[in-house]
């Protein structure tokens, strides 16, 4: 079909060069061809209207016409949780075996209506966020339709409230599941745990060892590593708008908004207002609204009203207090306010307390404490609250803000807990996005330095420069600690010479021969490679001594995350231009090295080959150019740390020296790299190149001492 | 004219087939009854009345639910908000008492309450106390005691080291208990401390540093290693699955099994769950061997704090085949940072038993300090928690160590302060030559002299402040509260500096601002003959001390020196003087694990005569070094053979062109 329009597109400047019967004949041709495309294309998407109309009307049931289950009155009842379950004793990890790409798979049980013996039902058949909580999963990546393959079961039985259903009942429906099986890998969602009068901190329908994904735990009924601690969700996250408010002081230091608290509770609260006044606001209920106005919206402070939840963002803290239950959907607002809780409830486990940090969003103060609140906030540095209030605001947007944000937080830490290899780290749970941005994490964190006694492999990239490649060869072998030369043989039309010519050297050398002329063979991970430091040389410098050589190996050793190098360049700002230029003129500044004579640790050589980002690599393939820039930039960017040049100025055998000595200015050259230079810092998305304005030397270097007596002397030398 | 005429025939014909072919295909579909679409996922329904379903919150019951009071805790269940009283914490500081040794002490017991004695959280009055600390590894018989100010176990941290030692037979009370590998069924987070199960032979200071000699893992290194009843068995890296059945014992000969303590000398190391299996763990961690714990039964030690995902992998043994895929096609850069934590955490928390006392305090003190604990970053980072103190600050960025992580760079001032001791005399032309520098944005003299401080000073570009010292020397060190940049030039009234100097050093130190940056270097060596540690002013090929009569260095350190030096060390520097220098920098060694940098001095001449170095050193002096590493434990200081240059320094070209031409004067 592509190629027939394709043809239509051409048809008309073909035209006018035919003779008119065969113009005639032509336009009739296409016109029917066009004619005929048309009805295809009705016909096509006619019949499929029909078809889709149908799923719709098949998906798009009432929730009233689900089918209805009867419960025997003597229908089985699960045993209560078992508080001793841990994943390895009561999760059946077999069941995962399925799953690929470390990602469970869940199912969801379809929806029924229970009912008694004598037809009264068991609860209300679903509310809205367990239908939207449902909806979210599987829409996620891991649902799955196929019960054989399912690694967790959700049934569609709603306990996220459980004022609303009958216990004993809806026990039963769950035994009765089909693959309930002692609940074993069964996961239920509660907000709303326990009830009048002594409200139990988890769901009171037995369970056995059904998972619980709980609002409101507390040390006692939280089974560690097994259960998960969800937040209460607050309906006012989808209906009220409420634009984020940036950190910074606020005009009350500490706010208490909820409507009901036990009155001794209120009466310490009324103590701390009475005792600091206008910089802390007790708020309650109001009692003289007319009736048209939203009670739940409204908040009182004697006469004055407020509006709910907007008065939260007026406050540094906001008090978050146990009520009947430990879990507060209060908790939501606040943390959507960018208003800090100050979470006073004994033995509550905040929401997905496994993985998120709440000492960086909140301050948790013992009951006992309540009287000592204000001093205990007042401690905190400003700024510390400031990144507080960001903290909360984040956590809010990342796992609060919806039930699906709510669902997808608790399949993933299940997730992780068993394919830890594959987890989440707290970074990426806890950094706000801008913190992810801007941090650099080091692949080489551990302050090391390496044994001398490892020295160092020399790879020489070369393509038919025999007799200064052996010349290379003989000078870098005098380095006492070379450990290993690999030459990589370029050139697919020449074979390297035979093994009895090269230079007999001390340390093994082996050759390489490549697939492919590609200047990125010289950063490839071979498996030769078996030490840490690795010398890249190009076959033509000649003129670095066993000293320089040596001394580089050494600083190397001191700085095993960095480039260690011999020539340094520089990258500038042109302002005139507005972009990059490359300099390699005498400069007081350095950005970068080049790597025809650096040392650098092997592991960049991985990522030079598999981690480049965008399409650097081929770039530079192509370009035969610019592949020590690249690894100037990638090393950067993942270290965050400046090259170290060694050793004095010298003149190197390469292009862009010539230029130096005035000899001819290889203007071109220089206008290539300016643009590899460009192109990477807009592939990256940023400049990560560091300038300093060091060089590494010899302690004693130039100074006053007898040479004989140094340990580098011959360094500098022309 | 032909060809075209036949070539537009073929693409008409071509037309009309795809034409019919997509006709007719519709109109099959049609005929042919689709029923239920295989293979396409169903998912949950879409309801028509989605719109209608009522929340899961009824009106009016939430936000207000039945208000309900605070409970007592349940008997015998505790958790901090009820069980420790911390007001006693916050009036007189974190101070800990340790219930007198019984007559039969074990040697674990001793070297623990040395550690505690020697710690500067230590106290001998029980009243002054916020915790006391009850170590039960004594034999049975002597568990029955109850201590004098027990009080119900309020306040009291019950040392356990070994799982078994006298548990049933004492009332716990509301005591917290710091055990070695803890069930995790009767392990209470947030209120017991879970520590290491360490050797009996345990070093109790300084100890055993980490193998790993390479960050990453040599290419011919065994890929695992078997935690096995007595040592460790090393699996071949093409030995795919034999680990777990005892099959593979035939496959590797009797040398591949290391009896005893040694060291295992692979990437991964398996360990069982069992109880008996933690020993191992700190075994994989001091090797370098990232552990695999199979369904652990026991709480990893310090889990509180430390982010055990970033150093260890807690999998499940039942699904041996899937952890052993995982492991072989876990990615480089995962392997290269989950090694480097195993080390840093061993270096860090449990290499002695010192550290491991230390830790286990830090954490309650963190508990007590609330929001001013440490934070996360600050545990899992190096240098670690014992050594980046949250009573300086709780934000990172206040810190040398954590700049790169924030995404942030260290400030573009300094501090210059000289410190005038027994000379008296104002420093004029060295404070004239750092004001001058464009990065100073104030000058401190201390003046440490009888004699008072002249009324006028020169006119200086920058603000100067004069303090008036206790004429100790560590006075030098003290965080005085007027210093307000991170970075410190650390003078004194004799020292003699260019601008130039002063001005390269500071740059290079923002590069550096975890480590101290100097001009004049001391080395350190052993003694063989003597058998002990010396250390020359000679200018030898390399160095490991900067002097800190003109140093670089952050503001950070002085707390450090100030707070977490124990008592007997500083006591050490008041006695002879040059001794503050080697303290101050094993400090810094101790924290960076890296030497301190030397930048090029103009005036190395005249400064080696002066009276702080010890060119012909007095026995005390020389005696300093030895008895600092003593009390380390170990030797923190790290030599380096290296100096840092401006870029141009000394290349023959126009001195013109040169930023820090001054540095180049003969």
């Amino acid at each position: 079909m592509c190629a027939s329009v394709k043809y239509n597109i051409r048809g008309p400047a073909l035209i006018p060069r035919m003779k008119i019967k065969h113009r005639i004949y032509y336009i009739t041709l296409f016109s029917i061809v066009l004619l005929g495309l048309i009805a295809t294309g009705v016909f096509q998407f006619w019949p499929h209207s029909i078809e889709s109309s149908n799923d719709w009307s098949v998906e798009k049931r009432s929730v009233r016409d689900v089918p209805v289950v009867r419960l025997p009155a003597d229908s089985p009842i699960p045993e209560r949780g078992d508080l001793s379950c841990r994943m390895h004793t009561c999760f059946d990890v077999y069941r995962c075996g399925f799953n690929p790409k470390n990602k469970i798979k869940v199912f969801i049980y379809s929806l029924k209506k229970y009912v008694d013996d004598s037809g009264v039902p068991v609860s209300n058949t679903i509310s809205r966020e367990y239908n939207e909580l449902l909806t979210a999963i599987s829409d996620s990546d891991y649902y799955t339709d196929d019960i054989t393959r399912a690694c967790l079961f959700v049934p569609s039985i709603d306990v996220l409230n459980q004022n609303t259903l009958r216990i004993k009942e809806t026990a039963q429906a769950l035994a009765q599941l089909s693959r309930w099986d002692r609940g074993t890998n069964h996961l239920l969602f509660n907000m709303l745990p326990g009830g009048p009068p002594d409200y139990n901190t988890a769901l009171d329908v037995p369970r056995d060892r059904a998972l619980l994904a709980g609002g409101g735990f507390s040390t006692w009924t939280y089974r560690q590593g097994y259960d998960v601690s969800i937040p209460v969700y607050s309906p006012l996250s989808a209906e009220v708008d409420l634009p984020e408010k940036g950190p910074g002081p606020r005009r009350y230091f500490l706010l208490s908004s909820q409507m009901a608290l036990h009155p001794e509770y209120r009466e310490e609260l009324g103590a701390l207002q009475a005792k600091h006044g206008e910089s802390v606001l007790v708020l309650d209920k109001c009692t003289n609204l007319s009736e048209d106005v939203l009670s739940v919206r409204k908040r009182c402070h004697e006469h004055q009203v407020f509006d709910y939840p907007q008065v939260l963002q007026e406050a540094t803290f906001c008090v978050v207090l146990r009520g009947a239950r430990l879990g507060q959907a209060v908790l939501s607002d606040v943390l959507r306010a960018g208003c800090v809780p100050v979470v006073i409830a004994d033995s509550y486990i905040l929401p997905f307390s496994e993985v998120l940090d709440w000492k960086r969003a909140s301050v948790v103060v013992p009951e006992e404490k309540m009287a000592d609140v204000y001093s205990i906030l007042q401690s905190i540095p400003q700024r510390q609250i400031e990144e507080m209030q960001r903290q909360a605001r984040w956590f809010w947007e990342a796992y609060f803000q919806s039930i699906k944000a709510i669902a997808l937080a608790t399949l993933q830490i299940i997730n992780d807990r068993i394919y830890p290899y594959a987890a989440i780290s707290y970074e990426e749970w806890n950094d706000p996005p801008t913190v992810k941005w801007g941090s650099v994490s080091n692949p080489l964190f551990l302050p090391l330095i390496p044994p001398q006694s490892q020295g160092f492999t020399a790879i020489v990239l070369t393509y038919d420069r025999v007799e200064s490649l052996f010349r290379v060869i003989t000078e870098v072998s005098k380095v006492p600690s070379l450990s290993k030369l690999l030459v990589v043989w370029n050139n697919q039309n020449k074979s390297p010479p035979e093994e009895s010519l090269w230079p007999k050297i001390r340390v093994p050398l082996k050759v390489v021969r490549t697939a492919e002329n590609k200047l990125s063979n010289r950063f490839f991970p071979y498996d030769e490679i078996e030490t840490e430091a690795v010398l890249a040389i190009d076959d033509d410098i000649i003129m670095l001594t066993s000293d320089e050589l040596q001394f580089g190996y050494e600083v190397w050793r001191e700085f095993p995350d960095r480039l260690v190098g011999y020539p340094g360049r520089l990258h500038l700002w042109d302002h005139e231009m507005s972009k990059w230029k490359y300099e390699s003129e005498w400069t007081n500044e350095v950005s970068m090295v080049l790597t025809g004579a650096a040392f650098y640790h092997k592991y960049f050589n991985y990522l030079y080959t598999y981690k480049m980002p965008g399409d650097i690599k081929n770039w530079v393939d192509a370009h035969m150019n610019c592949e020590d820039i690249a690894m100037n930039f990638l090393v950067a960017n993942v270290t965050g740390k400046a090259v170290i040049k060694v050793t004095p100025r010298k003149k190197f055998k390469c292009p862009e020296c010539t230029a130096i000595d005035g000899l001819s200015l290889d203007q071109t050259h220089m206008v290539e790299r300016s643009e590899c230079i460009n192109k990477f810092a807009s592939v990256f998305g940023t400049m990560p190149l560091k300038v300093v304005e060091h060089r590494a030397d010899p302690v004693l270097y130039k100074d006053d001492f007898p040479e004989k007596l140094k340990s580098f002397p011959n360094i500098g030398s022309l | 004219m032909q060809s075209w005429r036949r070539k537009s025939l073929w693409l008409a014909l071509l037309a009309s087939w795809l034409l019919g072919l997509l006709g007719i295909l519709p109109l099959l579909r049609l005929v042919v009854p689709t029923g239920p679409r295989a293979g396409a996922p169903q998912g949950w329904p879409r309801w028509l009345d989605a719109e209608l379903l009522q929340s899961f919150l009824q009106p009016g019951e939430l936000p207000e639910d039945a208000p309900q009071l605070r409970r007592a805790p349940r008997g015998g269940s505790c958790d901090w908000g009820a069980c420790f009283d911390t007001s006693k914490c916050r009036s007189g500081g974190f101070k800990v008492f340790v219930y007198p040794a019984a007559e039969l002490i074990s040697e674990m017991q001793h070297k623990i309450l040395a550690s505690i004695e020697g710690s500067r959280y230590h106290t001998v009055s029980p009243t002054e106390a916020c915790l006391h600390l009850l170590s039960l590894d004594a034999p049975a018989g002597a568990c029955s005691l109850v201590p004098p100010k027990w009080n119900g176990g309020k306040n009291h941290l019950v040392l356990r080291l070994h799982p078994a030692s006298c548990s049933a037979t004492f009332q716990l009370g509301q005591a917290m208990v710091a055990e070695a590998s803890p069930t995790v069924d009767t392990f209470r987070p947030g209120f017991d401390v879970a520590l290491p199960l360490l050797p009996e032979a345990h070093p109790v200071r300084g100890g055993a540093p980490g193998q790993l000699r390479q960050h990453s893992p040599h290419p011919g290194a065994a890929l695992l290693a078997l935690a096995e009843e007595r040592g460790w068995r090393v699996a071949g890296t093409d030995s795919s699955a034999c680990p777990w059945d005892g099959h593979c014992e035939q496959d590797h000969g009797p040398e591949q099994t290391h009896p005893g303590a040694a060291l295992p000398n692979a990437t991964f190391c398996l360990i069982p769950g069992r109880h008996a299996d933690a020993l191992r763990f700190l075994q994989a961690l001091q090797a370098g061997c990232i552990p695999v714990l199979l369904s652990p039964r026991w709480e990893l030690p310090f889990s509180e704090v430390i982010d055990w995902t970033k150093a260890a992998i807690v999998a499940d043994e039942r699904l041996p085949l899937q952890v052993l895929a995982a492991l072989q096609e876990m990615p480089p850069t995962r392997v290269l940072a989950l090694r480097q934590q195993t080390q840093f955490l061993w270096d860090t928390y449990f290499s002695s038993v010192e550290k491991v006392i230390r830790t286990t305090l830090e954490i309650i003190q963190d508990r007590i300090l609330g929001a001013s604990a440490h934070p996360s970053l600050l545990w899992n980072n190096p240098p670690g928690a014992l050594l980046a103190l949250p009573t300086f600050s709780t934000s990172p960025l206040d810190f040398p160590f954590y700049y790169l992580q924030q995404g942030s760079r260290p400030a573009g001032r300094f501090s210059a302060l000289i410190w005038v001791g027994a000379t008296g005399q104002p420093p004029l032309k060295l404070i004239q030559a750092v004001a001058g520098s464009q990065h100073c944005a104030q000058i401190l003299v201390l003046w440490s002299n009888d004699k008072p401080p002249p009324p006028s000073w020169p006119e200086t570009a920058v603000p100067l402040l004069v303090i008036e010292g206790h004429r100790k020397v560590s006075d030098r060190f003290l965080p005085h509260s007027a210093i307000s940049t991170d970075a410190i030039l650390s003078l004194d009234a004799h020292s003699s500096l260019s601008t130039p100097e002063v001005d390269f050093a500071f740059v290079v130190w923002q590069s550096f601002p975890e480590r101290m940056v100097g001009f004049l270097t001391w080395s350190h060596f052993w003694d063989e003959a003597q058998g002990r540690w010396g250390y020359t002013a000679e200018r030898v090929n390399e160095f490991s001390m900067v002097l800190t009569s003109a140093a670089f260095y952050h503001r950070y350190y002085h707390t450090l020196f100030t707070h977490s030096l124990p008592k007997a060390l500083r006591r050490l520097a008041e006695a002879a003087p040059p001794c503050v220098d080697v303290l101050m920098n094993f400090l810094v060694a101790a924290a960076t694990k890296l030497p301190p940098i030397k930048v090029p001095s103009g005036r190395q001449h005249e400064d080696a005569s002066s009276p702080r170095v010890p060119g012909d050193l007095e026995p005390a002096a020389q005696d300093c070094i030895d008895r600092v590493a003593a009390e380390f434990g170990h030797m923190p200081l790290v030599s380096s053979r290296l100096r840092l240059d401006p870029v141009l320094f000394k290349d023959p070209v126009s001195v013109l062109r040169k930023k820090y031409r001054g540095l180049e004067k003969p």
